[in-house]
């Protein structure tokens, strides 16, 4: 261990990988701070930047972008109730309520240091938990494998919010995505319309710069905004009694945090959420949350940041991404030429472990960033979006267009974002879509290879004891929420038959 | 208890909203249009193992069945299908946090109800057409790639939806979108040395 945090060291202090690391965070916060553009928007609109840099390079500087718009995201839903990403969709019930009263600046600060206290907490599970579970995973075989993609499908079902077959078909509405082309380990084509295009796939970061920049970005065209509210220097210095109330919301939002994001598929998002109803259970000031509680903005922030680090455990280890951006971080992998899982860390030490030092560098410099600055990234916030969005549009076609060489890849993007505004529109979940997307043709992999050791029998996954564990587990966790819902619908039916009776 | 006493506390079924149902109508399709062409690739090869279609079958009649629940759900349910569980105090507070944006956004409506923009400058009747309007003009810039290159054609499309769509003064449009412009024809094509399209003009 100690070795190989000494190799990331070294690896992430050079000074070309620092200078990268510092751009990414930079551009982060301002990506973040953007209405409608969030991490997984910010991580694939610059992933063709980063073509010609070294691998380590190139994913030190995406990554950086990933957490550098955690804490962007932070300032627009603090200052203007809009939230960049949606994983800050709850920091405005507090942080918004903060600003108002006048403690903008504390807010901030609060949340900038609960976000450097979650990172270097969750960084720590991160470097300790993600070899070993590399090295336990060296022993699956295509059973286990499945079984571990279909338990990550049915993660997506269990945290899918209010309406579970929705979530569970937007994610098989993404695998179906994935066949197109010809099936690997097979010379069919499939689903390709007679189109020479199509044979080789849908490129999916295309899909995701299509539904997460341009989709979003034209949602967000039909909502208003805020005026931005003036968080000054000297407000930014926190109270002794903000701080000691702000700990110990951080540390039970470090923990909640962390424990989802390992999970793949439920992501920051959820941990955000549930990390505020803990605060609306446990806490001492419950009553004052939602009125600008400094736990309403320290619980959520770290639950974010730490479920954003946490996330990547199950993507490098595991080779199975933990949440949409870690979904596009996948894809940069890939386009290096790497194939993230168990492998990764054997094979490519140097850039695993450098990777995640620098997540400790990259923290570090958000904080000094973001304490003294943040009211002057506050100032971007008075851009008018009607001169960003156009440029982000630009960018983001370019950018898909660098990534295949293809003018086919440009189609892709414009269908997949009217796609990405309906779907935001009228509430059909992206996340599940996307995951399934990007793990459609690894289950497929396994699925053919589990198939062929069974000799035609799928049975094989319930004769070896860890791919049954998994798969059982997978077939709770998909099938109770379903069925306890039906049962608690036939129940209300029953009751108002007996109330209509009576 | 009387039965209106009961009856009040049993919530009403719900009511589907029209996106809802053609959205999940649409899913039901694609899932049985997969499940069709699936058994046309073949389910199974040699020794029975899985062939090039079972995949697709398999899927295509998840997405079929599950759409197919999805719609009697839209119009049976009772309840949502959280009750009871964690992701219901999850719901909660994002209809609370949903709702404290949405304020604010509403408030923002109203005072362009009054002034008649926005603070983004924008008036309502805008901000609705304005994203089939900017599909469409980047929809046709990209029709516009084999004749004029990339860089120009989508440098035209900002330039349109910055002068027509959001109406900007125009010399600080045009100013926006050479910028714009410079930028990306020095990262992609002097810095990352990618050919973009030129186009028959052959220009950039």
């Amino acid at each position: 261990m100690i070795d190989n945090l000494l190799l990331g060291f070294e690896t992430a202090v050079s000074p070309e990988n620092l200078l990268w690391c510092f751009v990414g965070v930079l551009l982060g916060t301002v990506i973040g701070l953007l209405p409608g553009l969030g991490s997984t928007t910010g991580v694939a609109i610059l992933l063709p930047v980063t073509l010609a840099f070294e691998p380590v390079t190139a994913l030190i500087m995406l990554a950086g972008i990933y957490y550098g718009s955690q804490y962007g995201s932070s300032i627009s839903s603090i200052l203007i109730s809009t939230p960049g990403d949606s994983s800050s969709v709850v920091l405005t019930l507090d942080g918004y309520q903060m600003a108002r009263k006048g403690r903008a600046g504390a807010a901030l600060a609060i949340s900038a240091l609960a976000s450097f206290f979650a990172a270097i907490i969750s960084l720590i599970g991160l470097i300790a938990l993600a070899g070993p579970i590399a090295r336990f995973a060296l022993n699956f075989g295509p059973a286990e494998n499945l079984a571990i993609i279909l338990l990550g499908m049915a993660t997506i079902v269990s945290f899918a919010g209010e309406n579970i077959l929705r979530g569970i078909t937007m994610a098989a509405a993404g695998l179906l995505v994935s066949m197109v082309g010809v099936a690997s380990g097979f010379s069919t084509a499939r689903f390709t319309f007679g189109s020479v295009n199509l044979l080789s796939g849908i490129d999916f970061v295309a899909i995701m710069i299509g539904i997460f920049a341009v989709g979003e970005v034209l949602h967000q065209i039909r909502r208003g905004g805020e005026k931005p509210i003036r968080a000054g220097f000297k407000d930014l210095i926190v109270t002794k009694e903000e701080l000691a109330r702000s700990l110990p919301a951080a540390s039970r939002g470090t923990g909640l945090g962390f424990a989802v994001g390992v999970l793949p598929g439920a992501g920051a998002t959820l941990a955000t959420f549930l990390a505020y109803g803990v605060e609306k259970q446990v806490s001492k000031y419950r009553k004052l949350l939602g009125k600008g509680a400094p736990e309403g903005v320290a619980s959520p922030e770290a639950a974010n940041n730490a479920a954003a680090n946490a996330s990547f455990i199950p993507t490098l280890a595991l080779g199975i991404p933990g949440s949409g951006t870690t979904a596009v971080l996948l894809g940069a992998f890939i386009i290096f030429g790497l194939q993230p899982g168990p492998l990764l860390f054997s094979q490519e030490p140097d850039l695993v472990w450098g990777l995640l030092v620098s997540f400790f560098f990259g923290n570090l410099i958000l904080l000094a960033l973001n304490l003294p600055l943040a009211p002057v990234f506050a100032q971007i916030l008075r851009i008018p979006y009607p001169y960003l969005y156009p440029i982000v549009l630009f960018t983001s076609l370019v950018g898909a267009f660098a990534l295949g060489n293809n003018s086919f890849t440009l189609w892709v993007v414009f269908f997949s974002g009217l796609l990405g505004y309906f779907m935001k529109r009228f509430d059909f979940p992206a996340a599940p879509f996307v995951l399934g997307l990007v793990l459609g043709p690894l289950l497929e992999k396994y699925l053919v290879q589990t198939s062929a050791l069974g000799e035609g029998s799928l049975l094989i996954m319930f004769q070896q004891p860890i791919s049954a564990v998994l798969t059982v587990a997978a077939i709770i966790a998909m099938g109770y929420p379903l069925v306890a819902a039906v049962i608690r619908n036939l129940k209300v039916r029953r009751q108002g038959k007996v109330a209509v009776d009576s | 208890m009387s039965p209106e006493v009961i009856e009040e506390t049993i919530p009403p079924r719900n009511r589907p909203e029209l996106s809802d149902v053609i959205g999940t109508t649409v899913l039901a399709i694609i899932g049985l249009a997969a499940m069709v062409a699936g058994f046309g690739y073949g389910m199974t090869v040699e020794n029975g193992q899985v062939g090039p279609g079972f995949l697709p079958v398999v899927t295509g009649g998840f997405v079929l069945l599950a759409s197919l629940a999805e719609i009697a759900r839209l119009f049976l349910a009772r309840t949502g299908t959280t009750d009871g569980r964690i992701m219901r105090t999850v719901g909660n507070i994002e209809a609370t946090a949903a709702e404290s944006v949405g304020l604010h956004a509403n408030a923002s409506e109203e005072s362009a109800e009054t002034s008649g923009l926005d603070t983004f400058g924008r008036t309502e009747k805008q901000r609705n057409r304005a994203p089939f309007h900017i599909f469409l003009t980047f929809g046709v810039a990209l029709a516009l790639v084999p004749v004029t290159g990339l860089i120009i054609a989508l440098s035209l499309a900002v330039l349109y939806v910055l002068v027509v769509i959001e109406k900007r003064i125009w010399w600080v449009s045009a100013l926006i979108t050479l910028g714009a412009a410079a930028f990306v024809y020095t990262v992609f094509v002097l810095v990352l040395s990618i050919p973009l399209p030129t186009g028959i003009l052959g220009l950039i």
